[in-house]
């Protein structure tokens, strides 16, 4: 590919994460866990994550990181809405149209696009297609989740790694020589796997999802030591499959972000491709796992701490639940991410939320119940990027 | 041509950081301090090297000595076609 050929370029960073901050102490706590501090931090990597306030939704990330991401590329307008997330906010419809309509961006195409993990990427490389297919100019690529909702506090495997969050990126028509542009991906599935990530209720398989099913079918179970396995496997396959895409050697990557979903895991494939610690970025310790939301958490955190050059060689790579995986290769964006944020909706429109442990849930009562739309955004304050984990 | 029990005695002193003069016959996983997803990434980087398939999720894994193991991989190796270092294996990785 010349520098000049037409690409898809990142020319806005979006982020929001709910300010309540849940230490590793607060989730051994409250799920009776038989673990630790230390544990938690040894075998993933992950010392406090955020969880949203209770009415707090998805959408409500979503609307505010989108909005980040509009504002950080100085504009009001995107032509069409893609939400990657396992957490939406309901069952039907789709979250993404109630967020493009938040947005004020009009009747834009928009829809929800479900691969977990991989969301944001699937996202982004779908994104990058529809925009050089001539579908849209200005496509906004939200990945949000509010995996509170579903995870089990009880489960030691699941508590002590997820977090909320929601990231965005505005992309613009451009060259392939930019700053942000996206040069190369590469998606991947095996359904065969599809039992080791899951909720085993709730879909039209088992619809049932009322309390007195046991915990094992209603909430979001892991197993943990397969997925590591292939984990490791495919976003290391994934990663060297794009990087040949993109005609590059993995030793002239200048940043790669992993998906944020164990320390050990970042580690491993980063060892695998030869990538050396100083060039991987993330955020793993702050904020834990935020499936659909880590990569562009990530990459907003980073940028924000303007840790890598405009233009230096990016590789971004997921695994999750399906199971999927996708890599991309694009250059370091130029934009300033912006942070806002949750934009809860009327609380009015709120008295329909039911989580499957509400009862549990954090009541933050000093959250807006109003809209948050004209606020003037507040500083940027990310999450610290914390590889190499100190 | 690099023995089996090498290339594990290097992986482990290498990548896990396991002192050498722990490193005998009849000591174990669990017993070296590995915890699970160790073991885990252990077996993961013997099956990629030796291209040998290895689950590492049979029952008791972590009990295993590393004699088991190198005799684990050489019958996986003998008894496959592709077995054998990986093209381009230069030591533990």
């Amino acid at each position: 590919m010349s520098e000049s050929t037409p690409a898809a370029v990142i020319c806005g960073i979006g982020a929001c994460l709910p300010p309540r901050v849940v230490s590793n102490e607060e989730v051994v706590r409250r799920g009776v866990l038989e673990t630790t501090d230390a544990w938690i931090r040894t075998r993933t990597g992950v010392a406090e994550r955020r969880r949203a306030a209770a009415g707090v939704s998805t959408g409500d990330l979503a609307a505010a990181a989108g909005r980040a991401a509009l504002a950080s590329a100085g504009t009001e307008h995107a032509d069409l809405l893609l939400l990657a997330t396992t957490t939406p906010d309901r069952r039907c419809p789709a979250t993404a149209p109630e967020v493009a309509y938040r947005l004020g961006l009009g009747h834009v195409p928009a829809f929800d696009l479900a691969a977990v993990c991989s969301g944001f990427l699937y996202g982004l490389a779908t994104a990058d297609a529809l925009l050089r297919a001539g579908v849209c100019s200005r496509p906004l690529v939200i990945g949000a989740e509010t995996y509170s909702t579903i995870v089990d506090p009880l489960d030691r495997d699941t508590a002590a790694v997820f977090g909320d969050g929601a990231g965005a990126t505005l992309l613009r028509p451009g060259r392939s020589g930019e700053p942000g542009a996206v040069r190369a991906a590469h998606l991947g599935s095996d359904g065969s796997g599809g039992d080791l990530i899951s909720i085993a209720a709730g879909g039209s398989r088992r619809p049932d999802t009322t309390p007195r099913l046991c915990r094992e079918v209603r909430y979001f179970r892991m197993r943990g030591r397969e997925v590591y396995r292939h984990a490791v496997r495919r976003m290391t396959e994934s990663s060297a499959t794009v990087l040949g895409h993109a005609g590059w050697s993995s030793d002239s990557v200048r940043a790669f972000i992993g998906h944020q979903a164990n320390q050990r895991i970042l580690d491993a494939v980063a060892q695998r491709l030869a990538i050396a610690p100083q060039h991987c970025f993330g955020n793993i310790r702050d904020v834990g796992n935020t499936a659909a939301a880590s990569i562009p958490l990530a990459l907003a955190g980073t940028a924000a701490r303007g840790a890598v050059r405009p233009g230096a060689r990016t590789l971004l790579t997921a695994f999750g639940g399906g199971l999927t995986w996708a890599s991309v290769a694009a250059n370091w964006p130029g934009a300033a991410p912006h942070h806002r944020p949750p934009e809860p909706r009327e609380a009015s429109a709120d008295t329909d939320r039911r989580t499957a442990d509400s009862t549990s849930r954090t009541t933050d009562r000093s959250a807006p119940r109003h809209s948050t739309r004209n606020r003037k955004a507040p500083p940027w304050n990310p999450s610290a990027t914390t590889w190499p984990a100190s | 041509m690099e023995s089996v029990r090498d290339h594990l005695a290097g992986v482990l002193t290498e990548k896990f950081e396991v002192a050498p003069e722990r490193l005998t016959p009849d000591a174990t996983l669990a017993g070296l301090e590995l915890d699970s997803l160790a073991v885990v990434e252990l077996f993961l980087t013997l099956q990629e090297h030796w291209r040998v398939p290895l689950d590492e999720n049979e029952e008791g894994a972590s009990e295993l000595s590393l004699r088991e193991i190198a005799a684990l991989v050489e019958a996986r190796c003998d008894g496959s076609r592709t077995g054998g270092p990986a093209p381009g294996a230069e030591g533990p990785r």
